[in-house]
């Protein structure tokens, strides 16, 4: 069996609300290989954005432990973290979270920025992603030019730029109506089975839970349940 | 993320920026501008100044009747009527001529008189500072030099020696050598025209006490006197001071007569103009102080707006180091623009001042019209202070952004 790509064990995350502590995750275990599309389903306040936000490296367990590529987390340098986010990471998010000032493209490369790819590399690169999510017409729009299903794909194509093998996705359709939300989940699926990227997906719509092929459901911090989807068969992973 | 980016970032935050950046950077503008026009025209007053120090001469020394006048500012070219009005039996005459013969240090002294009169040009009048000098002792004396024709000499009588502005622009005619002014109903021939801007007529003295009504002969409003030594003129005015007051019977307290050195009222002139310039600078300084803490406030403001974009920079991948430098960079680029039109605007503004200034002044104030110097050392250190500034002013909010964590800048709406 190979390592697992993601490890988290008995996560515990307490935010403190004043005087009162609040438990987001209670004794969260999961394991995540390579090639994994799994969806993180439940309501609203079980925890799943705090569970996300764990494996991004955004946030750290009050107690237990987060490994992504067998690295601990909490004993990574912030610098580390942030080259850790931006090489193994991408993030979507439910509302795009892009740059209002900077075109499509500015925006896509603002990754290989950070990782100091040097210029002509990573003009190729963005402009081969914005292909692949099929908006190299719109690639000096601003995000206000664009509709929100494109703007999706900006951020999508934003994730991949800097070839992660993980893809984080809140939510990712949320903010879409149910034939956009389409396409962007397909285009997840896609990279999926396609591209062998690992895929979590946050998200309480059960319809789109099952695109993915593995189940997390939480409920007040807690795992209750871990299954296989069996309408969806694991993609060719390399 | 390599340096350059950061700075392309920082400049587009600037160049996106809302309003408040702009009034932001005016406040810097203002401030620059103020102290680069306040540094330039004190500048200029010194190059001035200095030049005027070597062109009067510090040899000379001038002796009045009266109280003392060493505070006054300048030669007192214009120093018209009698020598004081309150003490009208104190004159300088004949016998301060011989007490200042004995005096060894002395190489050669200049007795004048001067006043306003009417002078004519064909059918044309106007009013002009006469000024009688001894002819034979003039010409070495004084500072002023001929553009035109020659200087007085011993042997002159009924001819003159005028300003460059009596033969250029005083008659609607320009007016050479040879050519003939009426004073007081008497015929004088210029023989000379001297290189500067004044409206002033030198005549042998013995003429001067024809053509001015209220001067009695063998009085005098002031002799200039060039020492022997400028290197001792210290002692020269000591000594001459000591010969003066046996002759004049009086002591140190009684004294009747003042007797300057063109030294010492540059000095006191120049010391009192750069603490002037000191003085402008330092609220010129607090105009720049004010634009910094409006820096220091937008960047504060700027942080917490784009708190949220902070927080996506982070999740993709940015350092802290790289958030920190685009904010200190944009802060520092506020100042730069600052910085940089605030100079432009203080240069264009101190050639306009000395115009503004002397238009409605005169005396001290025309001297400081006389120019200013923008020097390019004053325009970098301006901007590179500006920089400074803009990035002191930003350091705080610079390092309170890159120290956001991730999860809740990603939150903040």
């Amino acid at each position: 069996m190979k390592q697992p790509l993601v490890v988290l064990k008995d996560v515990w995350k307490i935010y403190q609300m004043g005087e009162v502590k609040v438990p987001a995750l209670r004794g969260v275990s999961v394991e995540i290989h390579k090639g994994d599309f799994v969806a993180i389903i439940g309501q609203s306040g079980s925890g799943k954005s705090t569970m996300m936000n764990m494996v991004g490296c955004l946030d750290m367990p009050t107690k237990g432990s987060v490994h992504l590529k067998s690295h601990n987390i909490s004993e990574l340098s912030e610098s580390d973290l942030s080259t850790m986010r931006g090489k193994a990471v991408g993030f979507i998010f439910q509302q795009y979270n892009l740059i209002p000032n900077m075109t499509a493209f500015e925006n896509v490369m603002l990754p290989l920025e950070f990782l100091e790819i040097d210029d002509a590399e990573a003009e190729k690169k963005t402009i081969e992603v914005l292909k692949l999510v099929g908006l190299e017409n719109y690639m000096h729009h601003l995000p206000s030019q664009l509709s929100g299903g494109q703007q999706q794909r900006v951020s999508i194509a934003r994730s991949l730029v800097t070839d992660p093998e993980i893809i984080l996705a809140d939510e990712p359709t949320g903010a879409l109506d149910s034939v956009t939300g389409k396409e962007v989940i397909e285009t997840l699926q896609r990279l999926w089975r396609e591209e062998g990227k690992t895929i979590i997906m946050v998200t309480h719509d059960l319809n789109l839970a099952k695109y993915a092929h593995r189940h997390v459901e939480l409920k007040d911090g807690k795992v209750i349940d871990i299954r296989e989807n069996k309408n969806m068969k694991k993609g060719d992973t390399k | 993320m390599k340096f350059h980016k950061s700075f392309r970032h920082a400049l587009n935050m600037v160049l996106h920026a809302k309003i408040r950046s702009w009034l932001t950077i005016l406040g810097i503008v203002i401030g620059v501008a103020a102290v680069v026009a306040i540094v330039s025209l004190g500048e200029g007053l010194k190059q001035d100044m200095s030049s005027q120090l070597n062109m009067l001469g510090g040899d000379i020394l001038t002796l009045r009747a009266g109280a003392s006048r060493a505070m006054m500012f300048g030669p007192g070219r214009e120093f018209g009527g009698s020598t004081s009005a309150s003490t009208e039996e104190v004159v300088l005459d004949n016998k301060d001529v011989q007490a200042l013969k004995s005096v060894s240090d002395i190489k050669a002294f200049d007795t004048q008189i001067s006043g306003r009169a009417d002078i004519y040009y064909v059918a044309e009048k106007g009013s002009a500072t006469v000024t009688g000098v001894d002819p034979a002792t003039w010409a070495q004396i004084t500072t002023s030099e001929v553009a035109q024709g020659r200087m007085l000499g011993p042997a002159d009588s009924n001819v003159i020696v005028v300003g460059g502005r009596i033969a250029d622009g005083f008659f609607k005619t320009q007016l050479g050598v040879n050519q003939m002014l009426t004073i007081n109903e008497r015929v004088f021939r210029i023989v000379g025209i001297l290189d500067d801007s004044s409206s002033n007529v030198y005549m042998p003295i013995n003429m001067a006490y024809e053509v001015l009504d209220d001067k009695e002969k063998g009085v005098y409003d002031t002799i200039v006197i060039k020492v022997k030594n400028e290197d001792e003129v210290e002692l020269a005015m000591n000594n001459t001071e000591k010969r003066l007051m046996l002759s004049r019977h009086v002591t140190e307290k009684t004294k009747d007569f003042s007797l300057s050195s063109n030294q010492q009222s540059n000095e006191a002139r120049s010391e009192m103009m750069s603490s002037m310039t000191t003085f402008l600078t330092a609220i010129a300084a607090v105009a720049l102080l004010v634009g910094a803490v409006g820096i220091a406030n937008t960047m504060f403001t700027s942080v917490l707006e784009k708190t949220k974009e902070i927080g996506i920079m982070k999740a993709i991948g940015a350092r802290n180091s790289d958030i920190l430098l685009i904010f200190l960079m944009n802060a520092a680029l506020i100042g730069f623009i600052g910085g940089l039109l605030g100079a432009i605007f203080g240069t264009i503004l101190s050639g306009l001042l000395p115009s503004l200034m002397g238009s409605t002044a005169d005396g001290m104030l025309s001297r400081l019209a006389s120019g200013s110097a923008v020097s390019i050392q004053s325009i970098v250190v301006a901007l590179a202070v500006s920089v400074f500034i803009g990035m002191a002013a930003g350091a705080i909010p610079a390092y309170q952004a890159s120290k956001l964590k991730p999860v809740d800048a990603l939150r903040y709406e």
